[in-house]
């Protein structure tokens, strides 16, 4: 199993258990009048599809594809490494200014956000560039 | 990688990034710097990410994937399979279009029904390949 891959399964099951604390948390405060509780949907739904769902999808089909050649293996490296750090980073500024922003909007949080839609779809881009490709015949 | 996976898989990237394009384009209206009603794009996200990536790679990789029941290349009665791409694609795109424009429910409906139809027809395709070795042996047997 290529590096990349295991940091990508390894993250997405830590996103998952992520998702599963932020939905137990909201489960439990659904009766309270705390503020910051309808913030937390779109933090489970984001953690739970992109950081868990999508990012086994990205790290099994990075494993299994069919390989460009011998050589080149399964395509440039630092795009890999691009790709995971852009996922990953863009998922955590999401999470953390999404609420925050939502409670108390002002031009930090829209910025944190702005650089977390930026690098969360530079990440797919990348996927998709690196694994193109790889939809092919062995 | 049989042609059928192609076609599902790479259908699947372009969803992705559809889904991917109209999820930042709501989180830029969330910061605060679109002025655009990007709200508007969820249920339009949510079917390009769900039908349209997830839902198609699935098909894709268990069309390559599953046990084959017959020697050599063959993978059993392909054209549900086949008939399956086109519905959902179809469904896929009548979903994402009824949803944008005002009144669209029977479009969505329509949408919706394409899906279910290539469902089934992927399942009807994919069914007897879903078996144990020892089956597989049973009818490698037989025939």
């Amino acid at each position: 199993m290529p590096v990349l891959t295991r940091w990508l399964i390894k993250s997405a099951m830590v996103c998952l258990a992520l998702a599963l604390a932020v939905a137990t948390t909201s489960a439990a405060c659904a009766r309270t009048d705390y503020p910051w509780i309808h913030t937390l949907t779109p933090v489970y739904i984001h953690l739970f599809m992109f950081g868990w769902v999508t990012q086994l999808i990205f790290g099994v089909a990075y494993w299994m594809f069919p390989r460009y050649s011998v050589e080149s293996h399964r395509g440039p490296p630092v795009m890999g490494v691009a790709m995971y750090v852009a996922l990953n980073l863009g998922l955590l500024l999401r999470v953390a200014a999404e609420p925050a922003h939502a409670l108390h909007p002002g031009p930090a949080g829209s910025a944190v956000l702005v650089v977390s839609a930026i690098l969360q779809l530079v990440a797919v881009i990348l996927f998709a560039l690196l694994i193109w490709g790889r939809v092919r015949e062995p | 990688m049989p042609r059928l996976s192609r076609w599902f898989i790479r259908a699947a990237l372009i969803y992705l990034l559809l889904g991917a394009i109209s999820g930042s384009l709501m989180l830029l209206y969330k910061s605060g710097i679109a002025s655009f009603p990007a709200g508007k794009l969820l249920p339009i996200h949510m079917e390009m990410l769900l039908s349209g990536w997830v839902v198609q790679l699935a098909m894709g990789v268990a069309f390559w994937i599953l046990p084959r029941l017959e020697k050599g290349a063959s993978r059993g009665w392909e054209a549900p399979a086949w008939t399956a791409f086109i519905l959902v694609n179809a469904g896929i795109v009548a979903v994402a279009a009824g949803s944008a424009v005002p009144d669209g429910n029977g479009i969505v409906l329509a949408g919706r029904l394409l899906e279910t139809t290539a469902v089934v027809a992927f399942a009807v395709h994919a069914w007897p390949r879903i078996a144990t070795l020892d089956r597989l042996l049973e009818v490698k047997q037989d025939r």
